[in-house]
């Protein structure tokens, strides 16, 4: 068939495309070419573009918008795919000026008279895009869950999770669409919302073009290919991670006082810098005790606050500098908050500023009520703002937070302190971008910031057109791999990857609709697309394996195995036994400093080693050290179960490669070699003796360590006959576990055996088992390969799908692919747990209650945030939510029960009742302050709860009309006017 | 005897009522006791309970306000209303009929107490573009449905002002011509996952409207959009001239064979509704064939004989179902 893929159509029928179209090479270190881009075309199978695209009389015309600067190349690349009338997807990094790709395809749709809908992830967001749109075009219109204006404009800007149900419903802006904008497509990734950015462009309307706007993904092509399939129409590419105002990158060690370039505007590593860098880290010795006090916050504060602070000094040293306007990121609100308290010392505007600044603050606040311009949060900031400094995180009450947006842009926030959030979307660059911590929490862990996340967020620094060049800082308080360093610095943006998964609302919406089908939409699900693109590959490499694995022939390959095998097994014993007996329990109390050591030499080739003892060599104990854990509750473990490092002075290569890279290589006594002093893991010691000698204690003189190391060497002479004394494990370090005597006699026993093998003798025999190691290997290998290769071919969630339909079947929301009531309450959902709900509302729960205690129940929706010490709901309440959580279970249960994964406990945990007092106090007509006493959360985060409280009743409202019920729907109704007042639902500064 | 206007012979007569007889034996097993009429108390255990469709809040009691079969969700009531007039739900095809032109919609009657809207802007346009719907658009509405029409369309939902809105989300809605249009209880249409039905061997499409209004006519080829837009985009001059309407290629006539299957499949359904049997696609495809079987002509079918034999069928069908489950 004629499935060919014509790719990057040949240009020379395009000849309108500016000369500077170049496909980028590899772009290394190459900063030096600026302005380039790379265009490239996804065609849909099949599909003949013909010729006289480029003749189209739009051409000629005059373009439906100019700018008042001169385009870049990769903004009138775009733009030339969009009068072409074709899906373009631009990629490119943070402030590059993807907006202007997204405000020509709406002055193009304007001007035929078309719709136009633009959709961005966040509410926040869309507020500032409906202003800047409705400046420059007037005919707009915004929807988010808050607030409606003009729903009948041409041109909408709304959120992504709106559109969605707006295709579900089939209104008729669906049929009057011809360009759909989404705006940080990117978000996809999301792994909780992501898949409505693949709803949402699976179901989008067959005749309408795309514009997709996202951050720099190096599988752009990937996702333009999809969208070509699934909507059988060309979509471009057009990426650039150009920069518009190049980056500088600096550290700042902490406890030092200096920064280090240690990445030039060129783009290059500088090595040396970076060492200095690390060694002005205050070192860890020093720093034990203010470790201690501080704990997680560690570098942060190290101990001192206010004026000592590292990031106090920080900051003045930036504003010496004149680097200012500054963001510092902070990956906590608490953090944040911390951060821009020692700050107090500072100030940064003024009194010309200050004026301006607190008549800006009392105008915005003016829409609040007396009560609520008390608010704590309210009159602690104005003081912090007036000397310059912000505070940016979703914990802010909405107001406050575009207040400071204002500010900020305004030029009256010097340093601004902001979380993530910051880095999304919003047009608010700055000269300097502050990173707090290397590290993140995600959830689980701390790990590394992701070379993606650091993108995304230096992305901030650099005006355009007001700083020749941005200035990143990194504020590194541990020890830090260059590698590590270059791989968030330099490395690539993280892949567009899909985080698609099955909801009840999706599945019930999609067999609602006459033509809508789940299989159909999981098959043209991203998911499942990646996951077909993955198959010729695997296979190739499959064959690959088996063919080189064909090709091993060994001779006499059955005793070879069977003696590979023993090999194997003595040495799993061994390790075993080891593991025992360095075990922390037994080994920590005979890790002293001067106890001589036998560790096994760095291995030099890769290859394993099959001899039956592996190459050792002595050295001295320095010191041992608790490895230090990434989680926070490692410092509650156990010492038995926390990992140690043991310091051993012996003679090592020390090596540096060419990226400045260490590698030490512990190595015999007599070979050539520096002494150093190396960590080693305990399983690196082979065994302990019982000699120990006196070592000095200022290691640092090279000729010190070399003195010790001959020390060691006379030792060993001495023994040299007799060999080493050793400290027995059980007589000397008391060893007393079954399994280590266990372990010991199997190793007894089979070591008798090995006289047995012929093989053994063989001169060859190192040799043959290696490469019968290396077939064994590509067995394995193959078989894992075969194993994704089978779970793959089929439909992506197939059994889940299936799982999930018969959970609805049996609670009734369906029958043979026909939505039932209870399916169409649920239909209506997708705000909070759709079937807990359903079910909770048709048990009649709400029926006879009071509204308040409605609202508040329904509370428990819509949080799930553990509290601390968060206020025990009343009696009533309390039963209310047991009954909720009595619900949830059977909910849960009928899941499982239908083979849908699903953890109950978890689940029914997810419901939490500790907002419900606050909410009922509110709905009960208390002040916001009053509310906030009864709860400790920051004002934001109750008033996104709230808010989506209300985003919950509308849909309820809904429901109640389709199984007719007036006098439940007139009480959600009456929840509504209760709820949606004073300060939790004031309008956006934006609209 | 359900109403049926025929002349049956006594044995004919005997036949009819064994097997509406044997069919009513399967269904009376379930809620019996649950009719209720207008005005007639409905027990509930608790207040807890909801009170849905059907139902009036009367004091302490609960009172239907139809008449029909009560049923229970969890803690929902309602009256499932019988031999009622339709009415719509959200997402139901329905078939109907233009009764006004008027400016930027169509008036349809549905058979629903009110007469439904389907907006200008609710349907797809004839050129396939994606645009705002102009003047010159709603000038040209005549050219897309004049009243008498027929037409097929999804229920889109009651709008703020109690009016009820329709909208045609794919090609695949729209005017149907050259067909049969048969009006039965709407009862008698069961709502289920698919009410569109391309009859291959016949050359036919079947159109269960849940309004009780049924279509039969021949096949149309739904154009595949896709295909159509990149002929519209590669070659510009020519869509406008092509989507034209009128000046599509001359219109020929249904062939005979077509026709007569048209009618034979509407007189089956015909059938169906005088014996009150719920229509679905298996039992009047089943009811086809034996007309076919039977020899029968197109006319016969209608005659009291067939009448019996398709009850008799139909007894059959269900008994042979019920003892497989
Ligand atoms: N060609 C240009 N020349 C000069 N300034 C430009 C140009 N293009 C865009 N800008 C300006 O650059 C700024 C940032 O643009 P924009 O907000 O569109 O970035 P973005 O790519 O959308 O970033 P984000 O990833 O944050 O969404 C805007 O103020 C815009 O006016
Ligand atoms: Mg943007």
């Amino acid at each position: 068939m004629g499935s060919f893929k014509r790719k990057s159509q040949e240009f020379s029928n395009e000849d309108d495309i500016p000369p500077s179209k170049q496909l980028k090479q590899n772009d290394l270190l190459g900063a030096d070419e600026p302005v380039t881009c790379l265009h490239d075309v996804s065609y849909p199978e099949g599909y003949v573009p013909s010729a006289s695209t480029s003749g189209l009389p739009q051409q000629d015309s005059k373009p439906a918008k100019e700018f008042p600067f001169p385009l870049d190349p990769f903004q009138s690349e775009a733009i030339n795919c969009i009068n072409n009338g074709e899906s373009v997807m631009v990629s490119a990094h943070t402030s590059a000026g993807k907006t202007v790709v997204a405000l020509y395809a709406i002055a193009l749709s304007l001007k035929n008279n078309q719709r136009v809908v633009y959709t961005s992830p966040i509410k926040a967001l869309s507020n500032q895009k409906y202003r800047e749109f409705k400046e420059e075009f007037s005919d707009v219109g915004l929807m988010t869950g808050d607030v409606t204006i003009d729903p009948n404009a041409s041109c909408l800007v709304m959120t992504t999770e709106i559109w969605r149900s707006m295709q579900y419903k089939g209104s008729e802006v669906t049929r009057e669409v011809a360009w759909v904008i989404f705006d940080e497509v990117h978000y996809m990734r999301d792994r909780e919302r992501g898949v409505v950015w693949e709803e949402s462009i699976v179901m989008a309307p067959k005749n309408s073009n795309f514009v997709f706007l996202s951050a720099t993904v190096p599988n752009a092509k990937e996702f333009a290919d999809w969208v070509a399939k699934v909507h059988q129409q060309p979509c471009h590419i057009v990426y650039t991670d150009y920069r518009p105002t190049p980056l500088q990158h600096y550290i700042f060690p902490s406890g030092g006082d200096g920064l280090y370039l240690v990445v030039d505007d060129k783009g290059k590593f500088r090595e040396d810098s970076f060492q200095k860098a690390l060694n002005a880290l205050v070192p860890a010795n020093e720093g034990d005790k203010k470790r201690e006090n501080s704990k997680w916050q560690k570098g942060l504060v190290v101990g001192k606050s206010g004026e000592n602070s590292d990031i106090f000094k920080m900051v003045k040293m930036i504003i010496q500098r004149q680097y200012d306007p500054v963001i510092c990121f902070s990956f906590s609100k608490r953090e944040c908050e911390f951060l821009a308290m020692q700050m107090s010392k500072m100030d940064l505007n003024n009194d010309d500023e200050k004026v301006n600044i607190e008549t800006i603050f009392w105008s915005a606040m003016d829409m609040l009520s007396d009560d609520d311009k008390k608010l704590p949060q309210v009159s602690n900031m104005l003081p912090l703002l007036k000397r310059g400094i912000g505070v940016h995180h979703s914990g802010l009450l909405p107001i406050l937070k575009e207040v400071i947006e204002i500010l900020f842009q305004e030029g009256f926030i010097k340093c601004l302190f902001a979380t993530e959030t910051f880095s999304i979307g919003l047009n608010m660059p700055a000269k300097t971008v502050v990173f707090t911590n290397v590290r993140k929490f995600d959830g689980d862990k701390f790990r590394w910031l992701s070379s993606g996340e650091y993108i995304q967020m230096s992305g901030r620094a650099g005006r355009r057109g007001i700083d020749d060049r941005g200035i990143c800082i990194l504020m590194v308080d541990e020890k830090l791999e260059p590698s590590t360093a270059k791989f968030m610095l330099k490395g690539s943006a993280d892949a567009l990857n899909s985080a698609f998964h099955l909801s009840y609302n999706m599945l019930l919406n999609q067999i609602r609709s006459e033509d809508g089908h789940p299989e159909n939409l999981l098959r043209n699900s991203f998911y499942q697309f990646q996951a077909d693109r993955a198959l010729p590959d695997l296979e190739k490499q499959a064959k690959i394996l088996e063919e080189e694995r064909n090709s091993i022939v060994i001779e006499e390959e059955d005793s070879l195995e069977r003696y590979y095998n023993l090999l194997e097994q003595y040495k799993s014993l061994k390790r075993d036994v080891r593991g025992i007996v360095f075990s922390p329990k037994y080994c920590l109390p005979f890790l002293q400093p001067g106890r001589l050591v036998c560790i096994e030499c760095t291995k030099v080739d890769v290859d394993p080693n099959f001899s039956l003892s592996e190459e050792v060599t002595w050295g001295v104990i320095v010191n041992f050290e608790r490895v230090k854990g990434i989680s926070e509750d490692d410092a509650n473990k156990k010492p038995e179960d926390a990992n140690y490092t043991v310091d051993v002075l012996t003679r090592c290569i020390v090596q540096k490669d060419e990226v400045g890279r260490k590698t030490i290589k512990v190595v015999r006594l007599k070979d050539a070699g520096e002494p150093a002093v190396v960590s080693l893991p305990l399983s690196q010691i082979d065994s302990l003796s019982s000699v120990r000698l006196v070592i000095p204690k200022d290691l640092l003189p090279s000729e010190v360590r070399e003195n010790a190391l001959k020390k060691v060497s006379e030792v060993l002479n001495r023994f040299s006959k007799e060999g080493m004394p050793l400290l027995h494990p059980e007589d000397d370090m008391k060893v007393q576990s079954s399994s280590y005597r266990k372990a010991s006699s199997r190793i007894e026993a089979l070591e008798s055996l090995f006289e047995e093998y012929e093989i053994a003798k063989s001169p060859l025999i190192k040799e043959k088992l290696k490469v019968l190691h290396k077939k064994k290997e590509l067995t394995s290998k193959i078989k894992s390969i075969k194993r994704t290769l089978r779970t793959s071919t089929v439909l992506a969630f197939k059994d889940e799908l299936k799982a999930r339909k018969r959970a609805l079947r049996r609670l009734g929301y369906i029958k043979d692919d026909v939505v039932l009531q209870k399916g169409k309450v649920a239909s209506e959902i997708s705000s909070a747990d759709e079937l807990t709900l359903t079910e909770l509302m048709l048990n009649g729960t709400f029926r006879n209650i009071k509204v308040e205690d409605m609202v508040s129940l329904l509370s428990c929706f819509v949080w799930q945030e553990k509290l601390q010490d968060a206020q025990k709901p009343r009696e009533e309440l309390g039963l209310l939510f047991a009954q909720l959580q009595d619900t949830a279970q059977q909910v849960a249960k009928v899941q499982l029960e239908s083979k849908v994964q699903i953890d109950v406990e978890n689940f029914v945990s997810s419901f939490r009742p500790d907002i419900m007092e606050a909410v009922y106090a509110w709905a009960k007509g208390s002040k916001f302050y009053e509310i906030m006493e009864m709860t400790p959360v920051f004002e934001g985060s109750l008033i996104r709860a709230i808010r989506r409280l209300e985003e919950v009743l509308q849909q309820l409202i809904q429901a109640a009309k389709s199984i007719g019920d007036i006098v439940l729907e007139a009480k959600f109704e009456e929840a509504v006017t209760k709820i949606k007042r004073d300060i939790v639902f004031a309008a956006s500064l934006y609209l | 005897m359900r109403g049926i206007q025929l002349s049956f012979s006594n044995t004919q007569k005997l036949r009819l009522e064994k097997a509406l007889a044997q069919l009513e034996s399967f269904s009376s097993k379930l809620n019996s006791n649950a009719t209720v009429i207008v005005a007639d108390k409905i027990p509930v255990d608790e207040d807890a309970a909801l009170k849905g469709h059907g139902t009036l809040e009367m004091g302490n009691d609960v009172v239907a306000s139809v008449c029909g079969v009560v049923e229970r969700v969890n803690k929902l009531v309602y009256v499932r209303p019988l031999r009622a007039r339709y009415k719509p739900e959200i997402g139901d095809i329905i078939v109907g009929r233009v009764i006004e032109v008027a400016p930027k919609r169509w008036r349809l009657e549905i058979n629903f107490s009110q007469d439904a809207v389907l907006m200008l802007s609710s349907m797809n346009l004839p050129d396939g573009i994606q645009r705002r719907r102009t003047a010159v658009d709603e000038l040209n509405m005549r050219s897309i449905f004049v009243e008498n029409d027929v037409i097929c369309a999804e229920v889109r939902g009651f709008q703020h002002d109690g009016s009820l809105h329709l909208q045609a989300r794919s090609q695949k809605y729209g005017k149907l011509e050259r067909g049969k249009l048969l009006k039965i209880p709407p009862y008698l249409v069961k709502r289920r996952k698919q009410h569109f039905h391309h009859l291959d061997q016949y050359g036919v499409d079947l159109i269960f409207g849940c309004n009780g209004l049924i279509w039969v006519g021949e096949h149309i080829d739904v154009k595949d959009v896709m295909v159509e837009d990149q002929v519209n985009k590669s070659d510009p001059q020519n869509t406008h001239s092509s989507s034209l309407p009128g000046s599509s290629e001359e219109p020929t006539d249904t062939p005979l064979e077509i026709r007569q299957y048209i009618c034979r499949i509407a007189n089956a359904i015909t059938v169906f509704s005088a014996l009150g049997f719920m229509v679905n696609l298996d039992s009047i495809m089943e009811t086809v064939t034996l007309s076919l079987s039977l020899n029968l002509g197109v006319h016969e079918m209608l005659e009291a004989e067939f009448h019996v034999r398709v009850a008799e069928q139909e007894a059959e069908r269900r008994s042979t179902s019920k003892r497989r489950r």
